[in-house]
């Protein structure tokens, strides 16, 4: 899946510079890099809640659907917001397992703690069928034991849908767990893109290692 | 005060014919104008509330300079469009329920418009980007909004009702205070304070207060129902 090059400027500041990209379909890509990298206006630029410098949106061809850091959880019942993305009972019950939210199914939606809304929110972007799936953080209000059924979850939904996924995460051990690719972004530049392994365990660029000592990988 | 209450009791089970009609435009008046507001004024509040566009901030800021117009003078305004100098003389409009509801119209859509704004702008950049997320279209976005701001409405329309039910001052001016045709409650209680008979005027106030009252539990319930 192709993405087209785009800079992205606030008040003047080029915060983003991402060159043409290719993501693999069936594959998850890691984005990685410290705060104030451009992670997150990456994943609202690609998908398309911020316009780009040059206004080229679609920037990445097919459907995109994107989890955004803080999700919102409309004033209904867990179950409807599930069915407001996609009309399936028996699509919403397995999400809803997967995640162990059924016993939330009545609970409304905005009356959630963060860990149940970040819960809520996967399952119900997962209702849908996407060509590129854009998750900003999604396990970083979760508590261990949700992180790793999340982790499941989106790597049920890849093999389900073969779709490509971006994955935003501050978490290298998650980025090892479930990513088969994996780019840094540093101070609004891609620095480097590969594998996992060849991003996390033989950076080439010395701002990646040096980032990655700070985790303990190299 | 006791007599007061004693004879507003007294008017009401009496079926006075005067009361009954000054009740009827009270009524009238207060809720055709506090609906059209809300009407007009919960789609533009929630509108302004959820776009980022340029001009945006002084459109805020004349309405809320509208929220807060004295009603002498958009009672004066719209005396002067439709008096006889007026360029909507020929609606033969003055001293008529009908420019009652329209000055109240002008008077408490800004107050409807700044309370959906205000409340819109604090939900509006999460849920839309959530709503975005998954790929709603625009309107599917516009419609679960209005259905996120169900609670803010009703307080917005109670908020409306209630300066539409006390008003006096644009009513008196556009509506004249006609016995049998525009008088309504707060000019009668004027009238009748006026004319020195505090009795009446309070037992109108009490009866005024009542009915305030009684709109208000009724879409407070109506309100804690619909956000079970």
């Amino acid at each position: 899946m192709k993405i087209s090059a785009f800079t992205k400027t606030y008040e003047k500041k080029v915060v983003l510079h991402f060159p043409d990209f290719e993501l693999v379909k069936g594959k998850i890509t890691a984005v990685i890099g410290s705060n104030g990298s451009g992670k997150s206006t990456l994943a609202k630029v690609l998908a398309g809640i911020e316009p780009s410098d040059q206004k080229n949106h679609p920037l990445a061809d097919g459907s995109v659907g994107y989890l955004p850091q803080k999700s919102y959880g409309f004033h209904m019942s867990v179950y409807a917001n599930l069915m407001l993305n996609k009309h399936d009972k028996e699509l919403a019950s397995r999400r809803m397992d997967a995640l162990k939210i059924n016993d939330l199914a009545k609970k409304r939606a905005d009356r959630l703690s963060g860990g149940e809304t970040a819960r809520m929110a996967l399952a119900r972007l997962l209702m849908g069928t996407y060509d590129l799936l854009i998750l900003d953080e999604p396990t970083a209000a979760m508590d261990r034991e949700s992180t790793l059924l999340a982790e499941e979850l989106i790597k049920e939904y890849v093999r389900e849908t073969g779709c490509a996924v971006l994955l935003i995460t501050h978490s290298l051990q998650q980025a090892r767990r479930i990513a088969d690719e994996a780019i840094y972004l540093h101070a609004g530049e891609l620095l480097e893109a590969g594998t996992v392994d060849q991003i996390l365990y033989h950076p080439s660029r010395p701002e990646t290692v040096q980032f990655l000592e700070f985790y303990g990988f190299v | 005060m006791k007599s007061a209450f004693i004879k507003a009791i007294e008017l009401i089970l009496s079926g006075n014919a005067e009361l009954i009609n000054i009740l009827q435009v009270t009524a009238r008046m207060s809720l055709t104008s506090s609906v059209c507001a809300l009407l007009i004024g919960a789609p533009i509040g929630m509108w302004l509330g959820s776009r980022r566009f340029r001009g945006r901030d002084a459109l805020v800021v004349i309405n809320r300079t509208l929220m807060g117009t004295p009603p002498v003078v958009c009672g004066l305004l719209f005396y002067l469009l439709f008096s006889g100098v007026g360029p909507f003389r020929h609606l033969k409009l003055l001293f008529t329920v009908e420019i009652m509801i329209i000055a109240q119209i002008a008077l408490i859509t800004p107050i409807v418009i700044g309370n959906m704004e205000t409340y819109t702008a604090g939900i509006a950049p999460r849920m839309m980007e959530t709503a975005k997320g998954m790929g709603f279209s625009k309107w599917k976005t516009f419609l679960l909004l209005g259905n996120e701001c169900i609670y803010p409405i009703f307080s917005a329309y109670l908020l409306a009702f209630s300066r539409a039910i006390a008003e006096v001052g644009a009513v008196s001016m556009v509506g004249g205070a006609i016995a049998w045709k525009t008088n309504v409650m707060t000019t009668a209680i004027m009238q009748y304070t006026n004319r020195g008979n505090f009795t009446l005027g309070i037992a109108l106030g009490i009866i005024l207060m009542g009915a305030s009252l009684m709109i208000n539990i009724l879409i407070t319930l109506l309100q804690k129902r619909l956000s079970k």
